[in-house]
This record gives structure tokens, sequence and C-alpha cells, in this order.
């Protein structure tokens, strides 16, 4: 019964009911865009080996403490070498650099925003250095400082779009080092700057850019049970590399990819509070929409109400009426919500990227948890927008109700 | 009270001493006054009076659309004037057909559909309401007409379908507020005819009415004047004369 009134007034019921379909695209587009970033740092956690860790002057989730950081002492060869040395509890360390303004010439031409990483062999036992063509460079040839490059994926496709990497020589600096080898894609959208890099051996890294730069030491705990303990281990040991003395902190930062995870839930924080400023608005505008048509819809009616009154319908089938009434306005606007976001989001994953590669974190389809979220808060919105209105029909006064035109 | 009364004279319904009262900013406007009336099962009454006389007021007391400001109200042996909203809900669900002059019908339900109404709210499944509502429908002579719209029927038809509403819970009275007022002469007469049958079934019929040869059908006549009883007299000749069989 209450149905059939919505349908008779198709047109105003749909206009009635835009508010909450604007609220509830808000809510579903919001959480999917979090679910492609959840899913982004999950690739991430996996592609990068979540048992990582890398002792560095700077801090991943530096932040605030900038300044702070800034004025910390550069971490030596010295102290990186001695660190290495007298780890005992991971499975690898060994010490790695970066260089982010370099020049590079690769068949006569110039290239910028690649960055050249010095490192170790054992880069290649990790996650990060897995090897799409060619090699890494061996124990040998890290040794000898040997002039051989392992090229990241982006920077591949940039200068060889045609394949045929291997074998071809690159400048660096204005030293010719050889191509062995090309990293697997290691990029989210997270991590992509991982595909603009460069690996060299550390030696050679070193001669290159020379001494004084800071470096900073990649352990693999080798598992995440072992974390905490090796994250004590390598803790005691620079404390007492560098000097420190009990009361002061510590002048360097084990960082792991889970400093990502504040980075994100910060990042997290922004979309919800961007997002749920204009959702409460929408919603407020949508409660107020269907709470005005529902006003209209029981004027209207009032007659309706009085007959209905006479033979008997009680207060509360009254109310459930209307009740449901805007329950289902709300209902079918969450549905049709659910329809065009569905349509939006596969359009924009489908499409974006090829704009925006950093889109390719975005899944095609709603995660179906939302479509829970959506019915809930539309029967909630439903419920809140026609109390009103059902109260007032439901205490009309059946005399007076008959006797209106 | 602890009074015996015989059974055979207990009256279905008992109004004594009710007045209704509208507070006109400091003036007390009585719609009725001290009005006593006695209606007894299967009986044919007809309450007349010309507009203003209070009619309306006591008919939507009497079909417990409305209560008394004083007075008492006995329907089958229940005091009505005591009862809140959702209680007379099920006195009028229950006990009370209702035939308004407008018919009001609702107008995007079917004929039978509008049948059925009551029986919604009495809480009766939906296989009996259908096949109970088709059987009423039939009984008024509009069995063909179950799956039509209000605007698809004339004015008589549609009376009759309000008529089938008011019957299908088998209510113990029926109350008809000027039932021909929207019908012409003619339309209006077979209707009185309906009502003559709807009698001689057994029930019990209140036409509210200010045309004479309309409360002629009646077995007893009340009229009203100024919210007081102005006469009350038995009609020693109801109009059957169109009742041929």
């Amino acid at each position: 019964m209450a149905l059939t009134a919505l349908y008779a007034n198709k047109l105003r019921s749909f206009l009635a009911s835009l508010g909450v379909v604007i609220g509830i695209s808000f809510v579903i587009l919001m959480g999917w865009a979090l679910d492609g970033l959840d899913h982004a740092m999950a690739d991430a956690f996996k592609a990068l080996g979540a048992d990582m860790l890398y002792v560095d002057k700077w801090d991943w989730a530096g932040g605030r403490r900038w300044d702070l950081i800034r004025q910390r002492k550069p971490i030596t060869i010295e102290q990186g070498k001695e660190l290495v040395e007298r780890l005992q509890t991971p499975e690898l360390a060994y010490m790695y650099s970066n260089a982010h303004r370099a020049n590079f010439k690769c068949k006569d031409k110039a290239f910028t925003g690649i960055s050249v990483n010095g490192t170790g062999w054992q880069h290649s036992q990790t996650p990060m250095g897995s090897i799409l063509e060619g090699r890494h460079f061996s124990i040998f040839e890290a040794q000898q400082s040997a002039r051989v490059a392992v090229i990241g994926y982006n920077v591949n496709a940039k200068i060889f779009p045609e394949g045929g990497a291997i074998g071809t020589l690159l400048k660096i600096n204005g030293i010719d080092f050889t191509i062995i080898g090309v990293a697997k894609k290691q990029g989210t959208a997270f991590f992509d700057f991982l595909d603009n890099e460069v690996h060299i051996p550390f030696g050679a890294f070193i001669k290159i850019f020379g001494r004084e730069r800071s470096v900073g030491i990649s352990v693999k705990a080798g598992s995440e049970e072992n974390m905490e303990r090796v994250k004590s281990e390598i803790r005691g040991l620079m404390r007492s590399i560098r000097n420190l003395k009990p009361n002061q902190e510590d002048d360097f930062s084990i960082n792991e990819l889970k400093a990502f995870d504040e980075i994100l839930n910060e990042m997290r924080k922004y979309i919800w509070g961007a997002g749920i400023g204009m959702t409460i608005l929408s919603f407020i505008v949508g409660i107020i929409g269907i709470m005005n048509i529902m006003f209209v819809s029981v004027t209207e009616r009032t007659k309706e109400i009085g007959i209905r009154k006479a033979i008997g319908a009680r207060k509360s089938s009254i109310w459930y009426q209307f009740i449901i009434e805007s329950s289902v306005l709300c209902i079918a606007g969450s549905i049709f919500s659910l329809i065009l976001c569905s349509i939006i989001v596969y359009l924009a994953a489908t499409f974006l990227p090829d704009y925006w590669p950093k889109a390719d974190l975005l899944s095609p389809y709603l995660p179906y948890q939302l479509l829970f979220i959506a019915s809930i808060v539309s029967i909630f919105v439903g419920i809140i927008a026609g109390l009103v209105p059902a109260i007032r029909a439901a205490n009309l006064d059946p005399v007076d109700a008959l006797r209106y035109e | 009270m602890s009074e015996i009364i015989e059974t055979e004279k207990n009256p279905l319904i008992r109004i004594e001493h009710i007045s209704k009262v509208y507070e006109m900013g400091v003036e007390k406007v009585y719609a009725i006054r001290d009005i006593s009336i006695n209606i007894y099962k299967n009986e044919y009454l007809a309450i007349m009076g010309p507009s203003g006389s209070g009619k309306s007021t006591l008919m939507n007391i009497l079909g417990c659309l409305d209560t008394p400001t004083s007075g008492l109200y006995h329907f089958t042996g229940l005091d009505v004037s005591d009862m809140d909203d959702n209680e007379l809900a099920g006195i009028r669900n229950k006990e009370i057909g209702f035939v308004f002059q407008t018919f009001n019908l609702l107008p995007r339900a079917s004929s039978l559909k509008n049948v059925e109404l009551p029986l919604v709210y009495g809480g009766v499944s939906s296989s009996l309401r259908k096949e109970k509502a088709m059987a009423t429908l039939t009984d008024v002579g509009l069995g063909d007409r179950a799956h039509h719209k209000p605007n698809e029927l004339s004015g008589g038809q549609r009376q009759r379908v309000a008529i089938a509403r008011a019957l299908v819970t088998n209510p113990s009275i029926i109350l008809a507020d000027e039932p021909t007022g929207n019908l012409d002469t003619k339309t209006g007469e077979d209707l009185m005819i309906l009502f003559n049958s709807l009698w001689q079934k057994g029930n019990t019929i209140i036409i509210v009415t200010h045309e004479e040869f309309i409360a002629r059908h009646a077995h007893r006549i009340i009229r009203l004047r100024d919210g007081l009883i102005e006469s009350e007299e038995v009609n020693p000749n109801p109009t059957y004369s169109l009742m041929k069989n």
C-alpha cells in the first residue's frame, strides 16, 4: 500500500531522494577509495617484504620532527660496516646509499628523475631485488666495485621501450656502467619511485659520489616474528657505535614498512575528514528533503488517513505505513546510488589509469561490505526522516481527517 | 452498577445524557446536549435534522470516531466513553460498518482491495481476506467489478463497493451518513432497496439523512434540532413498496 503512493509520484519521489543518493554515493566512493589504498598497501608489503628494516639517519615517518632529524650526524661508512659485522640475529645486513641527483646518459640521451642506489649483492636476496631480465650483480662484482648496473622497471621502459637493455652502456656522472639486469616492477601507487632506481655495487657508488654521504643499512630480519629481537639488537649496537650516553635520544631511525601505515592512516583521516563533512551535509539535506516530501504526502492524504482510521486502522498501522514509505524511498535511493557508483567506479578503474597511472590501485568493483553499510544507513535515514511526519499522520483526528478536502 | 437486565431487552447501543461541547474562546458551544437513545439489534433507524442540528456529531459519536464530553455510551455492553484511540479503532473495525455520502474509497485501489482493507486492519490472513471480500462484493452485485478502480465505476457502483466494505467484517451496526446524497434519485432508490434487504438479513442499520423520503424507509425516526432531540416517532409504514420480492 505504501508503495502504490510512491509509484504514483515517481518524479517527486526521485527528486526527494536525491539528497540521500548523494550522501550514500559519498560514503560508497569514500569507502571504495580507502579500500583501494588498503589493497595498495597490502600489495606493497608483499612486494617489499614485511620483515625488512632500514637503519638510516632519516626517519620515514619523521613528519614534524624533521628539523631535529636533519641535525643528526650522518651515519659513516665505518659505522655502517661495524653494524653489519656485529649484527648476529638477522638473516641479511648490508649497506646502501642513495643519490637523487646524478647525470644519466644512455644512447647519447640525458635523463633526469632517475636515482642511483648503491647496494650490496645481498639486495638480490630480498623481494626488492627480484630480477625480470638478466641478472643481479654477484658477490665478486660487489667486492670489486664492478661497473655494472641493474636498472629499475620504469627506467627500462623509458630508455628501452623496445627492449635490448642488457649489455648496453649507461653513463652515471660520466662513468660507464654495463647494464646486466632489469628489476621486476616493485611499484604500487606508493612505491613507484622504486622503479625509477638504478642499482649499482656499493663500492662503485662511493667512488662516484664520495664517502661523505650518510649511509643506510638494510636488514632482513628473516621473519616477522624476529623483527623485535633484531630491532633491539640494532638499537643496542648503534647506540654503542654512535657513542650515545644513556640519557641521549637515538640519533638514527630504524625504519620499517609499517611506517607507511602511519602515513596511510594520516591520509585516511584526511579522506574521511573531507568526505564525512560533505556526507553529513548531504544526509541532512537528504533527510530534510524526504521529511518535507513526507509532510506533503501526509497532508495530501489526510482524507485517506481518515478513511483508514474510520474502518479501523490503529495509530500504529498508519505510523508504519508512512515509515515504510520513507524507508522505501531511501532504500530505492541507495539502490540507485549503488548502481550509479558501480558504474562510476568501473569507468574510473578502467579508464583513469591511462591518464594517471597511480589510479591503477583502484578496484573496478565495490567492496561488498559497502552494500551492507549503504542499506543500513538508508534504512536509518528513512526512519529518521519519516518519524515526525508518520507521528503526525498517526495522531490525526479521524473526524477532522475525514472532513478534509 | 449491579442492575440485572433482561437479555432480550438489552440494547445494542445505550446512550445516556451525552453532550458534546466545543469551546470557542470563552464561549461553550453545545453540538449536542443531553441526548439519550437506545438502539436494539436489527433495528432500522433514521436520524434526521437540518444542518447544524448536531446529527453529524451524534453520528461520529455513535460511530466511535469521537467521544462525548459527558454522558454514557455503552456499545454491546462495553463502555465506549472511556476507551482510548486504539480500542476505539478496534471497535470501529469489528463492530461498525461506515457508509459515507462521498463513498470514501481509496482511489488507487481496486474494489476488491478496498473491500479487503478493514480485514487487513483486523489481522485476517490474505487468502481468507480475498475470499470474504469477493463473497461480499458478489452479495452487493459487483462480483464482476472486483478489479475495477473507483474511477472506473458509476456512483451507484461505488456506493455498493463502500457498502461491501462496511459489511465485510460482519459488523453489529451499519452507519450510513447521507448514503444517497451524491446519487441520482433512481440510483438512490436502488441503494435503499439494498439497505432494506440488508435489514431483512438481520443487520442493524442507522441512516443519517435530511431527506424525508429516505428517512421513511426506516422503522423509527429521530429528529434533532439545535443539539436536542426534537421528536422520536415510530414509522408504522416504512417504504417497502419498491421491494417486489
